[in-house]
């Protein structure tokens, strides 16, 4: 709804979050993230809907840990966290389902405080506006409940709560210093936002303070090249007869010497006739 | 009797002349055959060695060195990568010779999160270019990037797709995508001696696999 409701003030359709690329085969992407601070590390499984046989495994999951992105046949998945070291037959701590749309890409996040937490499937967006970065922020600290996380100087979001999603919002692209600064502590970094990247700023608890962690959601082309690429001459095409013009030209010049020729050699005849007629 | 040889030299020459503008109006009348593929395989090359990098993390992914070369062992692809950008009017630069292929600086890296863009020409005025058999290329073939860093980036096809230009799908071929991916771009379908251009690009798209 937030997603939404950001994409629309954005000018940005919902529906072009996602890659067209991947549509074309049907497939889309998901990564498994443990950002829920005082829960102790995790085995998370991911099952297609109904097999129970774990299409991915990730052992040993602490807080704090994002995967990399999977790509998966489109369809529903069931995602399972256990102990880590629990029996991947035993009754799973949380699970929770989540459909994958072609050409879209999730993330799912083992959230909250652990009396508390929750498997939450994110949206992720994969597109941004052209020569732009957008970056959204999860707020992961216990420690610092609230949070404002700003970009540059700017605010990006003014009151982070423990366990909030903000929605994508864009930035101009460039290296830029942000921090995330809570009651009790702040974290600082610098980082470069290339232009058609999409980022998800992570405020976690460090052992000392806070800490920021710069996922990469997505890249592309900053400046997308207008149109297709001009890269053939024809050498290999198979071409027409062209025009028959030159060559008939040529027949014609060679008719108008031969006449030419033929004319003189007529009249040197004639001449001779005459002289021994005389 | 000597004012008549230069005479028949000519009404000669000119019966020669005719005769060459005949054989060479009969010959063009047939349409040259398009030149064929050579049977895949045939130029395969071996697949580079050397150690294979991972794919890239998204927390906090290690930069990704400039790439310098591509191979792409099935089609007898060898290649020094040049630097492209774009032109004056917005649209992405082309290698000024047809025998190597170029990396869109404005892309990210091959083997960085997103969508590398790698461009080849088909063909030159006279004969086949780098990315001449592009199009013969399917799902599970394989090309490397090789890296300024020494290190090489494997990527699978996972399609093959042919577009005309002037319904290309800017954001399919250059969007964002949140895996390192290649793609691979180069001219194809029918050639329109008109204007000198193919109407259609081929377009291999490619994930990188660990």
């Amino acid at each position: 709804m937030l997603l939404a409701a950001s994409a629309l003030l954005l000018g940005i359709p919902a529906a072009a979050t996602a890659s067209a690329a991947s549509a074309t085969t049907g497939t889309g992407w998901i990564r498994l993230a443990h950002l829920s601070p005082n829960t102790p590390a995790v085995d998370v499984y991911l099952y297609s809907f109904g097999n129970s046989n774990a299409e991915i495994v990730l052992h040993h999951v602490a807080y704090g840990t994002v995967s990399p992105y999977e790509e998966v046949t489109a369809g529903d998945y069931s995602v399972a966290m256990r102990a880590a070291g629990a029996s991947p037959s035993s009754q799973p701590v949380l699970s929770t389902s989540v459909t994958v749309k072609a050409g879209h890409a999730y993330t799912v996040a083992g959230m909250g405080p652990e009396s508390g937490l929750r498997l939450q499937v994110l949206d992720d967006q994969l597109t941004t506006p052209p020569g732009k970065s957008v970056m959204r922020v999860i707020q992961a600290s216990l420690k610092q409940q609230t949070v404002k996380f700003t970009c540059g100087g700017q605010t990006i979001v003014p009151k982070a709560t423990f366990g909030s999603v903000s929605a994508y919002q864009a930035i101009p692209s460039g290296t830029w210093t942000m921090q995330a600064i809570g009651s009790g502590a702040t974290a600082t970094g610098r980082w470069a936002m290339e232009p058609g990247t999409v980022h998800t700023m992570v405020v976690l608890d460090g052992t000392n303070g806070l800490e920021i962690v710069n996922l990469v959601d997505a890249a592309g082309a900053g400046q997308p090249p207008a149109g297709g690429v001009t890269t053939g001459f024809g050498g290999t095409a198979g071409h027409g007869p062209g025009s028959p013009a030159p060559w008939l030209a040529l027949i014609g010049a060679g008719a108008l010497i031969t006449l030419t020729g033929g004319f003189r050699l007529r009249r040197r005849g004639l001449r001779r006739q005459l002289t021994i007629g005389s | 009797m000597p004012t008549r040889k230069p005479a028949a030299i000519v009404f000669a020459a000119g019966l020669v002349v005719i005769v060459a503008g005949s054989v060479g109006l009969l010959l063009t009348r047939h349409p040259t055959p398009a030149l064929r593929p050579v049977a895949a395989g045939v130029a395969a090359l071996p697949a580079p060695t050397g150690p294979i990098a991972a794919p890239p993390q998204s927390a906090q992914p290690a930069p990704v060195a400039s790439p310098v070369s591509l191979t792409i062992p099935l089609i007898g692809v060898k290649t020094q990568l040049i630097t492209l950008g774009l032109t004056a009017g917005g649209a992405l630069q082309v290698p000024s010779t047809t025998s190597v292929a170029g990396w869109y600086t404005g892309s990210p890296r091959p083997g960085a999160v997103g969508s590398a863009i790698i461009v080849g020409h088909i063909d030159s005025l006279t004969g086949p270019g780098v990315f001449y058999r592009l199009s013969e290329l399917r799902r599970g073939d394989d090309a490397y990037v090789k890296r300024a860093d020494g290190t090489t980036a494997e990527f699978r096809v996972t399609s093959v797709q042919t577009y005309l230009k002037d319904r290309f799908p800017t954001q399919t071929v250059y969007g964002p995508t949140p895996d390192a991916e290649l793609r691979l771009i180069t001219c194809g379908g029918a050639f329109d001696p008109a204007t000198g251009h193919y109407l259609s690009n081929i377009v291999v798209y490619a994930t990188e696999v660990s």
